[in-house]
């Protein structure tokens, strides 16, 4: 392993897709607590859980967002991914979020949790034969074209920008002697989009407004890489304005992801 | 829908359907086949051909002599023949047993008779083969000859029982048995078809082969059964025989007969992988059992904070001036309980689990005079697997769409305290071990057994590498541990007292004992209740102790079984070493290496070491 590793010849793929990533970050966190004993004597740390790993993404979307990356669907599967040339297996995404701007490339941002042994020792630079394999995307999510489209957002006029967050928790659960888990469940599954807008209508009631939207990802020439659906409640609105703006509305809609459930 | 679907509280259990493929978790109530069962002399149907029907229902079935050997087992159905042994020889007699559902016929011993003579019949039999031990040997069921000791009109089996080696024989004609033959039960039947001059064999309802171009003597008269000398041999049920060739769901009408009558038909049975179509896949086929079970290990693996809760079944008699003696009630000292957790279940795992839960009653009997038998389940760390427990209740929570946790409470009944080998935590030769001066691992809180002939020196030695320069750490490699520092020896690295130390927030609670003098309406006196007055009752708890500290913990409870009198180091400021028992304790499996033990201890004024001793080691053979 050299030195200091540079980021320029360190690659990123999830499911043998390569990331063109600006940012990522790996941790892993044991839990342990003393063990104390009655003559005031220390035993050992003692394990209370296994070895949680998180794993953060910053990456442009270069073509269709992948399946495994669909936060709110009922797929539990753990998926793979290679970082600085080493293997990551039972990785687990918890969250994926992104911000429209005019004109911006659009980042998407992910996190995850992971299981097992990572041979962090292993971190390695590209080879030049990768280096020289590494494909230059032809397209790349942006602000120009992508939008949102307003299926029911009552009195929202111009959106000048919107972001989206989708997220869940993921219960891990063990069976005795193991110290990885034999299944990461999906719990409270929840979709947020934020807007700010000129005029965002009739101020909510008690129980919020109906919001349907689906938010465009679209690449420069007007691709379409995604659609993400929303469909909640607007329960927050606010308006602001400062010396020399325009007075921007922002809003924000929540939904919570459910499946109805199949008989057996 | 029969009365064990009924009685679920789970809907969507159906009868096994051979053409329908399943998926792993789901649940069958296996019943042979689809349909009714017939009774052999049910009339409704016209006349079926029923000629002859051996059974073991009435006493009166059987003729013996005066030692209650069987001299003739009598045909059902009046008026045809019976099958006899009048050879004088005890020897070939068969012995009748009348608490039993089978004539059990082995070595020498045969029946025979005649007047069974048919062109064409249907023979249906019931039998349980004693196991055959080489792949040469081989158990006659029955032969149809015109004469003893003919060599054509056999139906035999031969070969191990293993898929492909175990063997249904017609005379020579060799077919695979699609189900274990031997120490369980088989429904065997034969369709003799003259017209076709071919016999089509049967095992529990599954046609396996078609022997073509018969011998004549398939259709004498002579029926013979047994005679298989020097073998534990075969146990007859019933024999059915019904002249002429019945239809195919005639013939599933009264194997199920059979079937309904003696096999275990109320458990229910478990996919534990995904299951093709095809009835060569039914649960009680060597193919079958590949993807049916009944055995909750092979579906479910028990969850962190599983816990389990001991309690001694004492008789405590109080000698006043503090001093007690305890006896145990019983050989099966500790009332236990365990808490099994299964954790984070799909919703199909979860209706897998409630309804082995609730199927568990039906498990067979014990023995004709107990109760139904426990589930065999490998309990966690360090309890001993395959232990037998009770279902008693269970706990199902759901904190989200597919996402399942159960708790079951169960009880383990049967774990003898005189069993040297321990009760729950044994002497496995894995984890505890025989001591061997000559030891190639060793560790702190590795537990040994050491025999002697003395009771007092005799029993578990725990490692506490005190004398033996290593630390906590132990040592690694062969090592020849002197007599000096033997378990026994004079300057041992082994202890057999409690070492174990609490936790360091602790708490005691103490209260004298006193005699009140209750004046009514006035005051009360008190006055000290002889000697002895300042006893304890109190908890030590040792949480997040690593699985080789709770199991030498665990393993020296288990062999104080409840009641037995051990020393015990107060912390500070007592500091002093009482003589305790531990009446009851808990367990917590919270996660790897992180166990949660709490013990509750109660001073005792009696000597540890007993004056008399039972100083018998009993060794069990199985």
């Amino acid at each position: 392993m050299a030195k200091f590793l540079n980021y320029r010849n360190i690659s990123f793929t999830i499911e043998n897709e390569r990331y063109y990533a600006s940012e990522i970050s790996l941790s892993a966190q044991a839990s342990t607590s003393a063990v104390i004993l009655n003559d005031g004597t220390l035993l050992n740390y003692a394990p209370e859980g296994a070895v949680v790993g998180s794993l953060s993404v910053n990456f442009y979307l270069t073509g269709s967002f992948p399946s495994y990356l669909n936060i709110t669907g009922t797929s539990e599967s753990a998926i793979t991914a290679r970082f600085a040339n080493v293997l990551i297996t039972g990785l687990y995404p918890k969250s994926v979020n992104f911000s429209v701007e005019p004109f911006q490339p659009i980042s998407i941002s992910t996190d995850f949790d992971w299981y097992g042994n990572v041979s962090v020792q292993s971190f390695d630079e590209n080879t030049d034969d990768q280096k020289a394999n590494i494909p230059v995307p032809d397209y790349f999510a942006n602000g120009y074209k992508s939008y949102i489209n307003k299926k029911d957002l009552e009195g929202v006029d111009n959106v000048v920008q919107f972001s989206y967050s989708a997220s869940c928790e993921r219960p891990a659960f063990f069976n005795v002697e193991d110290k990885i888990p034999f299944r990461v469940a999906k719990l409270n599954k929840n979709v947020s989009c934020e807007l700010s807008s000129n005029e965002l209508g009739d101020l909510l009631s008690i129980t919020g407004k109906n919001a349907v939207c689906d938010i465009v990802l679209k690449d420069l020439y007007g691709t379409t890489l995604n659609t993400f659906a929303v469909s909640g409640v607007l329960n927050s609105q606010s308006y602001k304005v400062s010396e020399g703006q325009y007075l921007l509305a922002s809003a924000k809609i929540d939904q919570v992801v459910v499946e109805k459930k199949t008989l057996i | 829908m029969s009365a064990i679907l009924s009685g679920l509280n789970i809907k969507n259990i159906y009868e096994y359907d051979g053409t329908q493929s399943y998926s792993k978790y789901d649940i069958i109530d296996y019943q042979l086949v689809t349909g009714i069962s017939v009774y052999p002399a049910y009339t409704g149907f016209g006349n079926t051909g029923l000629t002859t029907w051996f059974n073991n229902d009435f006493l009166n079935s059987f003729v013996t002599d005066s030692r209650f050997n069987v001299t003739g087992w009598l045909n059902s159905v009046s008026g045809s023949g019976n099958l006899i042994q009048i050879s004088d020889d005890e020897n070939t007699k068969p012995f009748v047993d009348f608490n039993e559902y089978y004539l059990n016929i082995y070595g020498d011993q045969f029946l025979s008779g005649s007047g069974f003579a048919s062109d064409s019949r249907t023979f249906i039999t019931l039998v349980d083969v004693s196991e055959i031990k080489l792949s040469t040997d081989s158990r006659k069921i029955f032969q149809f000859c015109s004469s003893y000791g003919e060599n054509s009109g056999k139906f035999i089996v031969s070969g191990v029982s293993n898929s492909g080696a175990a063997k249904i024989l017609l005379d020579s004609q060799q077919y695979n048995a699609v189900s274990p033959l031997y120490d369980t039960k088989n429904i065997f039947t034969i369709v003799q078809d003259s017209n076709s001059n071919s016999i089509k064999v049967r095992q529990n309802g599954y046609e396996i082969g078609t022997y073509s171009s018969f011998p004549s003597n398939w259709k004498s008269g002579v029926l013979i059964i047994g005679d298989n000398p020097q073998t534990s041999g075969v146990k007859y049920y019933e024999l059915i025989h019904f002249t002429g060739v019945l239809s195919e769901t005639q013939i599933d009408y009264y194997e199920k007969y059979l079937y309904e009558k003696y096999f275990d038909n109320t458990r229910l049975y478990f996919a534990k992988n995904n299951v093709p179509a095809g009835e060569q896949y039914s649960p009680i086929t060597f193919s079958g059992r590949l993807y049916w079970t009944q055995d909750i290990d092979e579906l479910f693996k028990l969850s962190y904070g599983s816990s389990v809760n001991f309690s001694s079944n004492l008789s405590t008699l109080e000698m006043g001036d503090g001093y007690r003696s305890n006896v145990a009630k019983n050989v099966n000292t500790l009332q236990t309980t365990f808490q099994l957790n299964f954790d984070g279940l799909t919703d199909t795992q979860a209706k897998c689990l409630i309804t082995y839960f609730e199927n568990t009653p039906e498990a067979q009997n014990k023995s004709l005079y107990e109760g139904f038998k426990g589930v065999n389940i490998d309990l966690f760390n360090p309890y001993k697997n395959n232990a037998e427990l009770y279902f008693k209740t269970i706990s199902h929570t759901t904190p989200y769409n597919n996402i399942n946790n159960i708790k079951i409470n169960a009880e383990s009944l049967y774990d003898s305290s005189l069993d040297y080998k321990g009760m729950l935590v044994q002497l496995d030769e894995v984890s505890i071990k025989t001591y061997n001066s000559t030891i190639y691992d060793i560790n702190y809180n590795d537990v040994f057994y050491y025999g002697s002939d003395s009771f007092n020196l005799r029993g578990y030695y725990y490692y506490t590498g005190s004398g033996y320069n290593q630390g906590s750490s132990g040592v690694t490699g062969p090592l020849i541990i002197g007599p000096n520092n033997s378990p026994t020896g004079a300057d041992s690295w082994f202890t057999k007292d409690f070492y174990f130390k609490g936790d360091i927030d602790y708490g005691i609670d103490s209260e004298i004992r006193l005699v009140v003098n209750d004046q009514k309406n006035s005051t009360i006196e008190y006055e000290k209740d002889g000697i002895n007055y300042n006893l304890m009752q109190f908890n030590v708890v040792f949480n997040k102790r690593s699985n080789k500290e709770a199991r030498a913990l665990l393993k020296f409870l288990d062999e104080k079984a409840g009641f037995k009198i051990f020393e015990y180091i107060l912390p500070q400021p007592y500091n002093k070493t009482i003589n305790v028992y531990c009446p009851e304790w808990s367990h917590t499996y919270n996660f790897y290496d992180n166990n949660d033990i709490n013990i509750k201890l109660i001073e005792v004024k009696s000597p540890v070491r007993a004056t008399s001793v039972f100083n018998t080691i009993i060794s069990w053979s199985s």
